[in-house]
């Protein structure tokens, strides 16, 4: 090749490096940093070792034409960066499947772009996207130069390149040499959304798609099905205690005074205290999980009682708070003047709905090891869906820089957005204890420390109101939500050791994660409906502000954040509404939406569900006694790009008040569907998991703690109460874009049920959990 | 010092007998599969075999396993192999290599199903998931959708439980276990009739 070193490929920056007696590749790298070079050239980037403080390569192609990607999103078994997004780059760079061997994530010396593991599909793969399109580009002004052709004469496909009667594979383009290919970026790799790739480069049309489509298994499935995968939990390190933290006893008490081991009972076992954090060490692990529970009988703490308990949860968020704190948000599809039309209408629906406090309940507790080395410097291994953030929240704690802190990911339990802002719980503790034993330490959170020191996604209420016009269609919508805010990622083990964190959920704050000002968030998709007013009223964490450590209900985003909490108050109030109007619930949601594509779903919906086509409540309800009534119920909601609607239904047994779900039936129309074979499961389990949601769970807290500790005070959905759930995949793929799988699904479960409810009983159900307890007030009102 | 057989592998163990078999497994054994939950034996996550009896590790003492042998989800595809006459269905390697050597027989019928089926999602429920499965086919080798429900929910001390939700996929794995499990014996009857030798023709039915 006789070309300059360096070029510009529509932006990003080729240039070769020098020449190499063995191995080869082409490196994406972006403008803050390099790699270190060698890497790659022996194709073993497992072993490579950088430099913490360098972003390590988007992607590497590879002599023997095999390719690397590398993102800083860690995968919690939906599978998208190990599927979706191999298939999606090996798409840009028009190779075979076969050739995307490996994904390295997470780690932070090891991936460039930090961020958080959230709308993978919907933007996050974008990143990649475009890298893989900067990659190809390039590829193609190489081999042009190679074969002494215009760039426009050159094509590839399946991996070789071709052109004025000449080819030549990948492989053969970056052997013996060194490329770098650096590509613009924005943002930083430690803020909240990570780096963000800048630039046009082409993208190939998705219609020339042969890959993004295919049932592609979830490569990683094996090695945890044999044993072989190394989980979070199974780190070991030479000469590390195990450590079991003495949490306070509220989450407002204040440390009186630490209790002592008993010496005789726990040889090996000492008491660290580090400002309110209490922990118990030693270097068995039972021991210290025997001697934390004597320690923590022997420990003192202050009372506290600043929490309204989970039973005035409702009440306290209608009459106790002042919403006027925190400025209000308007809905982005606002029109008209509900309240004029409100204020004539005949015919109004009008009801307060409620969502309880959830726990993302991870089936394992938090787990992390750290390594605080003397000079400063410390590794933590652990389960992170934004290790970049940790790293920037454990340096701020601990008063060093960035450069010191390196996170390492693992596979470990699924916990569903709740470490998207770094943290899952254990990391600081771990880090604390390693920095001040000046070992290895291993923090492995009990049942019910998960329980009480997790956060929770947050609870919500919502007034609504529905005016029908004489021809029984709405006239009016009008909705107001108020919810404690979505999310704090202060670490809490700094929180309680009185060391630097991140500032809790405030007013008045440019970080639009980090606010108490709630949006509206569920898209709008009745467009027929002429008048609509929706507002979002925020305020701060429940018992934050009141306690003395600055704890109380700490809240975090949990599978379709806030959109959720606003989901089910609308779509429960419009079946009501269509109830109200004598319409059939489908045929209700036909007459106002005015997207196509919801009419398409909707009825598809109609005839997969086997949907009995009459108004709510149907004709049996009423009934009382031990004899179970049917009822159905639907739902819809569109988000990240993905139209969805939802029919359940359910059986009730009045004289018990329970609730089964018998059946139900999931529509998705996701644009392109990368994967129908990952997105058929991540949709059944997340519907599995909406349906234990709406049956089950409600965080439990009395004035002080939370009282869910166990799976016996925050049950689940059992294997013997999965349903028939049937998943419909309706594709359109010339919409040209990917919806997102498993995170929707939860949120349809809990108002279809409710509707459904409401469908056998003609008693409307405005809040869940459907146990019986609920339940039973439920068919008294 | 307490002797413990682990997958098919006898050991002495300095643990005091009170200790709960989930963290002997794990701290003094490196056998990782069984995974901790909850402690409290309500979730299933520690699951392991006591000579084919699904038990749970988290609250085990070691003291009270006795000359019973622990089988976790590492043991399983010497466990079958041993059932189906192949070789000593130990596994090879040392008491550390065990976990990371990789098995030393084909997977288990039922850990092949949860690839076929792509069943986990995080995962981290599904070695008790397949150990509970394991013991429910090899007592019932066919059963009905309501029995693998009733297994994995009201036969034990607790329900299995997931937190992702993958039970629709664990009924598929199952069901797909179960019909494994009979292909690969059938093969292995016929080879048995064909030859004489042992050439670990369990596999011949694989639908991998």
């Amino acid at each position: 090749m006789n070309g300059p070193d360096t070029y510009s490929v529509f932006g990003a920056a080729l240039s070769r490096r020098g020449f190499l007696a063995a191995g080869g590749a082409l490196i994406v790298t972006t403008a803050i940093g390099r790699p270190v070079l060698s890497m790659a050239a022996n194709g073993d980037a497992a072993a490579n070792s950088l430099d913490a403080a360098v972003p390590a390569s988007w992607i590497e192609i590879h002599a023997d034409n095999t390719v690397l990607i590398r993102t800083g999103k860690c995968d919690f078994g939906q599978s998208s960066i190990y599927t979706a997004y191999r298939q999606i780059v090996a798409e840009e760079l028009c190779v075979p499947i076969e050739a995307m061997t490996t994904v390295i994530s997470g780690d932070t010396d090891r991936t460039p772009d930090g961020g958080g593991t959230f709308g993978l599909l919907r933007t996050n793969v974008l990143n990649l996207r475009k890298v893989a399109a900067y990659t190809r580009e390039a590829a193609l002004a190489l081999a042009a130069q190679e074969f002494g052709v215009p760039r426009a004469d050159v094509t590839v496909r399946d991996g070789v390149i071709s052109g004025g009667g000449k080819s030549i594979r990948y492989g053969e383009l970056v052997a013996g040499q060194r490329l770098d290919l650096v590509i613009p970026t924005s943002g930083e790799a430690i803020g909240f959304g990570g780096l963000v790739v800048t630039g046009n480069p082409p993208l190939k049309p998705t219609a020339e798609y042969t890959i993004v489509g295919q049932p592609l298994r979830n490569p990683s499935i094996p090695g945890k099905v044999s044993g072989e995968t190394h989980w979070v939990g199974d780190i070991k390190l030479p000469g590390m205690l195990h450590a079991r933290p003495v949490h306070p006893a509220t989450l407002g008490s204040t440390l009186v005074s630490a209790g002592k081991v008993d010496g005789k009972l726990y040889p090996g076992a000492r008491v660290v205290v580090i400002g309110h954090f209490v922990a118990v060490v030693s270097a068995d692990e039972w021991e210290a999980v025997q001697a934390a529970d004597q320690v923590a009988a022997a420990t003192q703490w202050t009372e506290w009682k600043g929490l309204p308990g989970h039973e005035g949860l409702f009440a306290h968020l209608a009459d106790k708070v002042d919403w006027s704190e925190v400025p209000a948000r308007k809905g982005k599809a606002n029109a008209g003047a509900p309240a004029d039309v409100l204020a004539k209408a005949t015919r109004v629906h009008k009801a307060t709905y409620n969502v309880p406090f959830l726990k993302h309940a991870p089936i394992g507790p938090a787990v992390s090891l750290a390594d605080a080395r003397a000079d400063g410097s410390v590794t933590v291994h652990t389960h992170s869906q934004n290790p970049q953030y940790l790293r920037m929240s454990l340096a701020k704690m601990l008063g060093t820089g960035i450069e010191k802190v390196v996170v390492r990911t693992y596979p470990g339990p699924g916990h569903f957005g709740r470490s998207n802002g770094g943290n899952a719980g254990s990391e600081c503790e771990a880090v604390l204890l390693s920095r001040k034993l000046g070992v290895p330490v291993r923090v492995q959170w009990m049942r019910h420390d998960d329980m009480q020191w997790s956060t929770q996604s947050h609870a919500a209420i919502a007034e609504i109101r529905i005016a029908l016009d004489e021809r029984g269609r709405i006239a009016a919508y009008d909705a107001t939500h108020r919810s404690p805010p979505m999310q704090d990622d202060r670490l809490i083990g700094a929180v309680l050791a009185g060391l630097p964190a991140i500032d809790a959920p405030k007013a008045g704050t440019t970080d639009f994660i980090h606010t108490a000002e709630l949006s509206i968030a569920d898209n709008w998709v009745y467009g027929n409906v002429p008048n609509v007013g929706e507002q979002g009223l925020g305020t701060y964490q429940v018992g934050q502000r009141e306690s003395p450590i600055a704890v109380g209900l700490r809240d975090h985003s949990m599978r379709t954040p806030i959109q959720f909490q606003q989901n089910f108050p609308r779509e429960v109030a419009i079946s009501e509404a269509a109830a109200l109007a004598g319409a059939d619930p489908i045929q209700f949601r036909l007459d106002h939406v005015d997207n196509e594509r919801f009419t398409v779903i909707l009825n598809r919906l109609r005839v997969e569900s086997g949907w009995e086509v009459r108004p709510s409540p149907s004709p049996a309800h009423g009934a009382t006694g031990d004899k179970p009534v049917r009822g159905q119920g639907v739902s819809i909601m569109l988000r990240d790009n993905g139209y969805w609607a939802c029919a359940c239904q359910v059986l009730v047994t009045p004289s018990t008040g329970e609730v089964r779900v018998e059946r139900l039936t999931i529509v998705v129309d996701p644009g392109i569907v990368v994967n129908p074979l990952q997105l058929k499961r991540q949709v059944q389990a997340g519907c599995t998991m909406g349906i234990s949601e709406a049956l089950h769970e409600e965080v439990g807290f009395d004035a002080g703690a939370i009282t869910s500790t166990d799976w016996l005070g925050y049950p689940i959905l059992t294997m013997a109460e999965l349903p028939e759930i049937k998943v419909v995949l309706a594709p359109r793929p010339e919409s040209g874009v990917y919806g997102q799988g498993s995170e929707s699904a939860n949120a349809l479960a809990a108002p279809a049920i409710a509707a459904a409810f409401f469908d056998a009983t003609g008693k409307p159900a405005r809040r869940f959990p459907f146990r019986p307890e609920y339940v039973k007030k439920m068919l008294e009102g | 010092m307490i002797p413990l057989t682990v997958n098919g592998r006898k050991h002495v163990v300095h643990a005091r007998g009170d200790t709960p078999l989930l963290y002997v497994l794990r701290n003094e054994l490196d056998v990782m599969t069984p995974k901790f939950g909850c402690g409290l034996a309500q979730c299933g996550a520690c699951s392991v075999l006591l000579d084919g009896e699904e038990v749970r590790a988290c609250i085990t003492p070691i003291a009270a396993i006795g000359h019973r042998e622990v089988t976790t989800v590492d043991g399983l595809p010497a466990r079958w192999a041993r059932q189906n006459g192949h070789g000593n269905g130990h596994a090879h390697g040392d008491a550390h290599g065990d976990a990371q050597a990789g098995p030393a027989h084909p997977l288990h019928p039922v850990q092949e199903a949860w690839i076929e089926e792509q069943v986990p999602q995080c995962g981290i429920c599904q070695f008790g998931m397949m150990i509970k499965v394991t013991e429910l086919l090899e007592h019932n080798p066919s059963p009905t959708d309501a029995q693998i429900k009733e297994a994995l929910t009201t036969s034990g001390p607790s329900p299995h439980l997931c937190r992702c939700g993958s039970y629709a996929a664990i009924l598929d794995g199952a069901h797909r276990a179960a019909r494994l499990m009979a292909a690969r014996r059938a093969a292995a009857i016929a080879a048995a009739g064909a030859t004489s030798t042992d050439t670990g023709s369990g596999t011949s039915g694989s639908a991998a």
